[in-house]
């Protein structure tokens, strides 16, 4: 039960469609399609084929929540045409964009400008090579995975920035020049949480993380470090209130501008898969990932790929959590955001490190009602 | 740095621009254009009979329509030595309150939108859409209303209509409150709006500014009280007025007078409901305008015996003090029509407010200014 991981499958689905093929040719090649050394590498490329669909329909499923529950909070009921309950208006959508031209200023930077988007969208997916969703979901165990996908993260503001400056816009370049203040601004902040995090579990590798979850989440014991992270991921997925590099009132869309089509069908997707891996890590630091308390009973948790539905319900409620800020916060302005930045997310994150250290050496999680793990 | 912004661009809400000369993130200069919206209507007027011209005031203003009818049926009153009956003046009024306050949630709904405020925007324009079936059910429109004429006003009030509209106004002033909570509940809104585009007193004079920036200046000045049109002497309510001349106080005169004109409305539904009435003065000429234009000679020989005259009025629109002058020199048409938009003063010292705040700034304080492009360039 448990040996049957994502990558087991594909390996499966790599050996059986290889072995078809195989069938047609004589001899010499028939032996090197079935060599193990082929195989494996279309074992990575189904790997990186479902994980590459299921990011990016999990992403526009997330859009469709957002709409939906975007339109609740606005007293309308937002896409109900296309599909049942609209599920289907952003492929739509996405399709429309699919099919236009895409337009680029005649003084515009050719290689940054279509260098931009591509970077942003293929670093945005790169992340969830890396991400463990379930018992054996990710290809393989890394000790730094946590590390890893953190600075994938952050590669986000070069190519925002690249993009900007090359679209040769005044709007685009102070949009880039925010974005980068402000996700440099903020990442600080938000890797000192996760130290807070690492210093609890021990480790840096996600799944550890989630194992040491175990016996008692790590959004009570560190809820400063939850706040911290939480808000800096506000920051760094660019949403109300802090979504000033694409402030539609003064900067018309900011970074994003210049661009139309599928290049800014890019920006769009990879702005959601950001927000997906946000939701993402929230769950797996703070909610317990895949799991659920103990005193759940095991019976209603055994069904098929429990991991995965239980890790998507959470992912997505603390997206929708997202969505309630941006429905009810107004935008704050850059001198704020930086000043609340610098002033009070990285003091405040150096609390929750100190309290994390606390909880460990006097040892006083019990505290929370939990037995302290043998691990810490 | 100079920036455009505008014609196109969403701080406008509507077809100007606003020339921005920024450093690094500081306004150092602005420099407003308008004038891309300009359709002549002045102009336009001169050839029109008298009642055709209601027709172009609602174009003026596409949120307060029905205030610029009235300020210029005021004047074409006047140059015409027209008298309306008094329920046609109630009427007119209860056209005005209840524009006012589809125009201030009109505000309200942009000014949220530029400051980042995503669920209000639809609030207010969901309670405005009350307000746009009430004006439908008795002037037939939502937009362009075409309701009030010299002499009075087209139609009386549907049955049932005090009701519904009784209804509407409870509806609304619990829904003031919510809008309060969202804003001034909000501490970024508050860290936003606080001593922001800070226009004294003394220059809201010097520049012709009025309305409820005068207003959120401190200074009580509201020509429904100061100069009374129409039936407002009759009716009681206070000025709104707040300290502080910046976006928050400005945004608290809105809110007020929202309040104050619902129970303008109040009284004059109460007064509408205990007197029915003629809505149209009789032996009228009937030249004034479509759709009953002169055919034949009886028309001429009126139009020609007809009093010569000079019209003025003023009106608290919504957005300040408009005024206009019609002068009837005898013939069909009126010889010279000249409005005075309260917003394209209110445009003209922008360099006044936002001067030295952030490009950020920008949006919540010419949203706080409440733009409406159509009667500026007119």
């Amino acid at each position: 039960m448990s040996t049957v991981t994502l990558f087991s499958v594909s390996y499966d689905l790599s050996t059986v469609i290889a072995r078809g093929v195989a069938s047609v040719f004589p001899q010499p090649i028939h032996g090197w399609i079935l060599s193990s050394d082929v195989v494996l590498g279309f074992a990575i490329l189904f790997f990186a084929i479902i994980l590459l669909a299921a990011s990016m329909i999990n992403t526009i499923m997330l859009i469709w929540w957002e709409r939906k529950l975007l339109g609740r909070f606005m007293d309308r009921r937002g896409a109900m045409h296309v599909g049942y309950a609209g599920l289907l208006q952003n492929f739509a959508d996405g399709f429309k964009l699919f099919r236009k031209f895409t337009v680029r200023p005649r003084e515009a930077d050719s290689a940054g400008f279509y260098f931009g988007p591509t970077a942003y969208m293929a670093t945005s997916l790169i992340i969830f090579g890396v991400l463990p969703i379930s018992t054996g979901w990710n290809g393989g165990t890394l000790p730094l995975t946590l590390l890893l996908a953190l600075v994938i993260f952050s590669f986000a503001p070069l190519f925002i920035f690249v993009s900007a400056w090359s679209s040769n816009n005044k709007y685009s370049l102070m949009g880039g020049m925010r974005s980068a203040a402000q996700m440099i601004a903020y990442e600080v902040p938000i890797l000192l949480a996760v130290v807070a995090v690492v210093i609890v579990a021990g480790s840096f590798d996600l799944t550890t993380i989630v194992y040491e979850q175990q016996n008692y989440w790590f959004w009570g014991p560190l809820v400063v470090a939850l706040i911290v992270f939480v808000a800096g991921m506000l920051a760094e997925m660019e949403r109300i209130p802090f979504d000033l590099p694409e402030a539609e009132a003064e900067l018309v869309e900011g970074w994003n501008t210049e661009y139309g089509g599928m290049l800014f069908a890019f920006f769009m997707l990879a702005d959601y898969l950001r927000g997906l891996v946000g939701s993402f890590l929230v769950v797996l630091l703070f909610l317990g990932g895949w799991t659920l308390p103990t005193w759940v009973p095991s019976s209603l948790t055994s069904f098929p790929l429990a991991g995965i539905v239980i890790f998507m319900v959470k992912t997505y409620l603390v997206f929708g959590l997202f969505v309630w800020v941006r429905a009810s916060l107004p935008r704050v302005r850059t001198d704020q955001l930086l000043r609340v930045g610098w002033n009070r997310m990285i003091p405040l994150s150096l609390l929750a490190i100190f309290l994390a250290a606390v909880l460990v050496t006097v040892k006083c999680l019990p505290l929370f009602g939990c037995v302290p793990s043998p691990g810490v | 740095m100079w920036i455009n912004m505008g014609p196109q661009h969403p701080m406008t809400h509507g077809l100007w621009n606003l020339r921005v000369k920024i450093d690094g993130e500081t306004v150092i200069d602005v420099d407003p254009e308008m004038g891309f919206l300009h359709r002549g209507i002045e102009k336009i007027s001169e050839d029109r009979h008298y009642n055709e011209v209601i027709t172009l005031m609602d174009r003026c203003c596409y949120v307060a329509g029905l205030a610029w009818e009235h300020l210029y049926i005021l004047s074409a009153e006047d140059a015409l030595h027209v008298k309306p009956p008094q329920r046609a003046e109630y009427l007119r009024v209860l056209c005005d309150e209840f524009q006012r306050i589809g125009s201030h949630i009109m505000w309200y709904a942009a000014f949220v939108q530029d400051i980042g405020l995503m669920s209000p925007f639809l609030y207010g324009m969901r309670d405005r859409d009350l307000i746009l079936d009430l004006f439908q059910s008795y002037t037939g429109a939502r937009l362009t209303y075409e309701y009030l004429r010299v002499g009075g006003v087209r139609s009386d009030l549907p049955p049932g209509f005090t009701a519904r509209a009784r209804e509407v106004l409870d509806w609304l002033d619990a829904r003031f409150g919510e809008y309060d909570q969202l804003c001034l509940g909000s501490d970024i809104f508050r860290k936003r709006c606080d001593n922001l585009g800070i226009l004294k007193a003394s220059d809201c004079v010097a520049h012709g500014v009025t309305g409820p920036m005068l207003r959120s200046a401190g200074m009580k000045r509201d020509l429904r009280k100061d100069r009374p049109y129409s039936v407002y002497r009759q009716l009681d309510f206070d000025v709104a007025v707040a300290e502080g001349a910046d976006v928050t106080a400005r945004y608290l005169v809105r809110m007020e007078e929202m309040r104050q004109s619902v129970r303008i409305l109040r009284q004059v539904l109460d007064w509408l409901d205990q007197n029915p009435g003629p809505v149209l003065a009789e032996n009228l000429p009937r030249w004034l305008g479509a759709p009953y234009a002169p055919i034949g000679r009886e028309g001429y020989l009126l139009k020609r015996n007809y009093p010569k005259g000079v019209g003025f009025s003023s009106v608290e629109e919504p957005h300040g003090e408009a005024q206009a002058y019609v002068v009837n020199e005898g013939g069909e048409h009126p010889y010279r029509v000249k409005f005075r938009s309260p917003v394209f003063a209110n445009i003209s010292a922008a360099r006044q407010y936002l001067v030295g705040y952030h490009v950020a700034d920008i949006p919540p304080i010419m949203g706080s200014v409440d733009v409406c492009v159509g009667e500026v360039d007119r």
